[in-house]
């Protein structure tokens, strides 16, 4: 195709994100011009950002929601609660709030991307503040050392991901979705094939899926529990919804062949190793880190469905749920390592007793990630997912689904039943804490109210996050 | 009226979840009580319909685009086995009812309550699902957390945790069965998808419930499980939870998936009658009474579960008669076990000494009962589902062959002298004999005599009116 650097606009798409942005400067700014640390200064304009990019992405969008709008809500939830690292000295409150703002942009960009350029860019928005968010907190040497490995992860896929995008467009001849594809015999195939592997491991890498995982674990424990809750809700999100979006409608419908068992491998893998490695953890965040890398796996799973409208919008849907849930229990878990100092099980013990505020939704969260009754729409999702896979004629990775499920629950139950522990010690109480704390302890109990309301009318989620509404193509 | 009673239970649990301080002890046993008195009146006024019909039926639209329904309704075979679950329930919150009951047991006395009445009563496949997974976290507390020794205990939490990983398991499986099912059929209706033929959801489905009734193989979590559990962790796991599995294979197997059902029935009443025989030896070698009338249970469901296996009417009849007796006999012999081992801290046959007769009379006339119910005394409730169950085996109506049926019936017959013989056991060592006197001697307390008195009159009247549940099923025709 001739002009191909000349990359359309659809503002429609790019108006959130210039938004979101534009918040995010903001908030870089409204810091810069005080010499004081002043939280509400950069929080306030990223809050009122991100509120109006959803507006905007409502407006011009509409119901249903997609990828955007998971992006969007998941951002301005992480915002909102991000002020229970408000007393927190080292953590630069503008900075912290620019980065934010701008990996949210990236994964605005990302999912909306149609062409490889963009996604490339998008990409790295995303990933580079994100790896500086990981080590922002000051004088923290373990947060920097996961940032360093969370930098050598991404750059080192990055680079995979690039390599993969540059044999594409020379096979092709065009960086458009929909426009890639070989000219030639089986030699230009393969290459194809090669080149679609190579981009696809580049994701991979970014999702968090074995095995290319380790940098999870180190990532998510060494931020701050409320980096790690856009870590792994609002980016996970957006990297699944960009791997959907290109190898459905980027790919050729006969490049299938390749990515289907690639896909089919790494995600059944994902979920095994994620759930054995998060059986032995001890620590609040450490399992909730390794469960998202089981997750990973059956976020995957409903790409093997081989057409993108069931693919896309059962992933979409499950992503939702799933990012809910993790960011309620992250945010749940910052407060009481806010309060408490640690969240590990020793700590944690009791806590549905002592502080029901936080311990309650927390259970609640961990349930819908088991997928577990009371938590029925943790149940209706794991349904959602496991209907794709089956009608794609991947039984034998449905039975493999369901023993991880069974594996899942080990552990699950484990965090529960220590949360309902009888407690004997009385614990501090998290609504009487800081007024930050307050806010974040009622932005948990929010999420956990809509994923409670969510359950007895899971319909409110099925039918109002679809990404795809028509066959594109 | 279904609606009506599982929101009872719902309610109540709601209740006392959230002001645990305002029903403490006696009252919470009595919240529960009134639940299930509701629970089971509603049920009982449910006006009795033509079978193969559904009965007091509900169908609501409830999740659009996976096409769930909230579809509910009973019929012959679900009626009998939600009336069970409400009874034991209210047993269960009379016992309770004592000083130190913790609102929070009773609570989730009432979410396992609801959640097993909602898979008797579900008609739609995922709320099916939804229900069997409710009953299995807050059962995992009851048997952690009130388990044997109290508070903290190991054994008891581990033996709780392979009681969940064993099920859940299995229902994974089935759930993946329910998926294909509801793929092939586009509808998540049960009656919608009879005759559906995929053997491969039939087996994952089967397998699923196997772990729950259970059959041999898959049967390792039970004796842990109940005999570690609380008493009335182990009448609900007994009486109910084993019920949704045989249930599950009449409903979900022969009669939604007649056809790839009759080709695995052989594998179902060889294992069943396996089970049989195993549980009767396993019961002569046990010491644990608690243990003993587990294994016995194993015995129980293989009589069950081969009376399924046939396919046939009386089969079906057979199964729900059996279900409904074990649930009532076995519930009975767990309460007095559990009774036992309140009183004197063990179970142990050993520990307990001998004579039970000149110590405390009444437990002893009662446990004795509960024993003759379990061998199949005509006369009493466990008679007639082991009789029609022997009755079909000698007349399958699946693919199992007859010779094949009659051996399997043979051996089953040998499994009642088994049960005769582990009962005698127990009775003559704990019932007869020289008294030996412990200083916590004591006879049954008037609740549990009610308790008692409770289960034993429904054994009695079904022992001597089975047409109670025959009549409701059409006529049993005899082949020519």
């Amino acid at each position: 195709v001739n002009g191909g650097w000349v990359i359309p606009i659809n503002w429609d798409v790019f108006g959130p994100a210039i938004v979101l942005c534009g918040g995010a400067l903001l908030a870089l700014v409204a810091d810069l011009l005080t010499t004081k640390r002043s939280f509400l200064l950069s929080w306030v304009p990223m809050l009122a950002g991100s509120t109006a990019a959803l507006v905007l992405d409502l407006r011009s969008a509409g119901f249903p929601v997609g990828f955007d709008g998971i992006i969007l809500v998941g951002t301005i939830l992480i915002v909102l609660a991000s002020t229970v690292l408000h007393a927190e000295n080292a953590m630069p409150p503008g900075e912290f709030q620019f980065l934010l703002g701008s990996a949210a942009t990236g994964g605005l960009v990302i999912v909306g991307a149609a062409d490889l350029v963009t996604l490339l860019v998008g990409l790295e928005l995303l990933t580079l503040p994100s790896i500086a968010l990981v080590g922002l907190r000051q004088g923290d040497r373990r947060a920097i050392g996961s940032a360093w490995t969370f930098f050598l992860a991404s750059v080192v896929s990055t680079a995979i991901t690039l390599m993969g995008i540059a044999m594409i467009y020379g096979l092709s001849g065009s960086l458009h979705y929909g426009e890639l594809g070989w000219h030639g015999g089986s030699g230009a195939r393969a290459a194809f094939s090669v080149g679609l592997v190579l981009t696809l491991i580049g994701f991979l890498f970014k999702i968090g899926a074995v095995p290319f995982h380790a940098w999870v674990p180190d990532a998510y424990r060494g931020a701050s529990p409320v980096v790690t809750a856009f870590l792994s809700s609002v980016s996970k999100a957006a990297v699944l919804g960009a791997l959907l979006v290109l190898v459905y409608l980027g790919f050729p419908p006969e490049s299938s062949g390749v990515w289907l068992p690639l896909v089919a491998a790494v995600a059944v893998v994902t979920m095994t190793a994620g759930n054995v490695g998060a059986l032995r953890q001890n620590d609040g965040v450490r399992l909730l880190a390794w469960s998202s890398i089981a997750q990973a796996g059956f976020l995957l799973a409903p790409a093997l469905v081989g057409e993108p409208l069931p693919a896309i919008n059962a992933a979409a849907q499950y992503v939702a749920v799933y990012a809910l849930a993790n960011i309620v229990g992250f945010i749940a878990l910052a407060v009481v390592s806010k309060v408490r100092g640690s969240t590990s099980f020793d700590e944690l013990a009791g806590l549905a007793r002592t502080d029901p505020w936080v311990g309650v939704p927390l259970a609640f969260a961990v349930l819908v990630l088991a997928g577990f009754p009371p938590a029925v729409i943790g149940l209706v999702t794991k349904y959602v997912v496991f209907v794709p896979v089956v009608s794609g004629g991947w039984t034998w990775v449905a039975v493999v689904m369901a023993i991880n499920v069974m594996i899942g629950l080990a552990y699950y139950l484990r965090f529960v039943a220590t949360l309902f522990a009888p407690a004997e010690a009385a614990g501090f109480r998290s609504v009487g804490g800081s007024v930050g704390v307050r806010v974040a302890t009622f932005v948990v109990m929010v999420g956990a109210l809509a994923l409670a309301a969510a359950s007895l009318w899971p319909s409110a989620v099925l039918d109002h996050v679809v990404a795809v509404t028509i066959e594109p193509r | 009226m279904i609606t009506a009673a599982l929101l009872a239970f719902a309610v109540a649990a709601v209740v006392l979840a959230i002001a645990p301080r305002a029903f403490s002890g006696r009252r919470a046993a009595e919240l529960g009580g009134i639940a299930s008195a509701v629970a089971l009146v509603e049920l009982a006024r449910i006006p009795i319909g033509k079978p193969g019909t559904l009965w007091a039926e509900v169908d609501q639209p409830w999740i659009g685009s996976p096409g769930a329904r909230f579809h509910v309704g009973v019929d012959e075979i679900s009626w009998p086995l939600a009336l069970l679950t409400a009874t034991l329930t209210l047993a269960c919150c009379v016992w309770q009812w004592q000083r130190g009951t913790s609102p929070a047991l009773v609570a989730l006395l009432m979410v396992i309550a609801g959640a097993s009445l909602g898979v008797f009563v579900a008609q739609d496949l995922l709320l099916f699902f939804i229900f069997f997974e409710f009953a299995l976290v807050p059962m995992w507390f009851v048997i952690a957390r009130w388990g044997e020794n109290a508070t903290g205990s190991k054994q008891a939490r581990r033996a709780a945790t392979k009681f969940l990983l064993y099920t859940v398991i299995g229902s994974s499986l089935m759930f993946v069965g329910f998926v294909l099912l509801a793929l092939r059929g586009h509808s998540l209706q049960i009656d919608e998808l009879r005759g559906s033929t995929s053997l491969t959801a039939a087996i994952l489905i089967a397998v699923g419930l196997a772990v729950k009734v259970p059959l041999v193989p898959v049967h390792t979590w039970l004796p842990d499980a109940h005999s570690k559990a609380p008493t009335v962790g182990s009448v609900l796991l007994a009486g109910i939870f084993l019920k949704l599995g045989t249930y599950g294979l009449i409903r979900l197997n022969v009669q939604m998936l007649p056809q790839p059902t009759e080709r695995i029935a052989p594998w179902l009443a060889g294992l069943g009658v396996l089970g049989i025989v195993w549980a009767g030896f396993a019961c002569l070698a046990q010491d644990d009474l608690k243990r003993l009338v587990a294994y016995s249970s194993v015995g129980h469901m293989g009589f069950v579960v081969l009376a399924i296996a046939t396919m046939s009417q009386t089969g079906i009849i057979a199964a729900v008669f059996g279900s409904v007796a074990h649930g009532l006999i076995t519930g009975l012999l767990f309460f007095l076990a559990g009774s036992l081992k309140e009183r004197y801290g063990t179970a142990s046959l050993a520990a307990l000494g001998r004579g039970l007769y000149g110590r405390a009379p009444w437990r002893a006339v009662a446990i004795l009962g509960a024993g003759l119910a379990t061998i199949g005394l005509p006369g009493l409730a466990g008679f007639w589902g082991e009789f029609l169950t022997l009755r079909a085996a000698f007349e399958p109506a699946s693919l199992l062959p007859q010779t094949f049926s009659i051996v399997l019936m043979v051996i089953a017959t040998a499994g009642v002298v088994l049960a005769t013989a582990y009962v005698a056991r127990f009775a003559r060592s704990l019932l007869q004999g020289v008294p030996t006197r412990l200083d916590l001697d004591r006879d049954l307390w008037r609740r549990e005599a009610l308790v008692v008195v409770a289960l034993l009159l429904p054994i009695l009247v079904l022992g001597f009116f089975p047409a109670l549940i025959t009549g409701l099923f059409p006529p049993i025709g005899y082949a020519p």
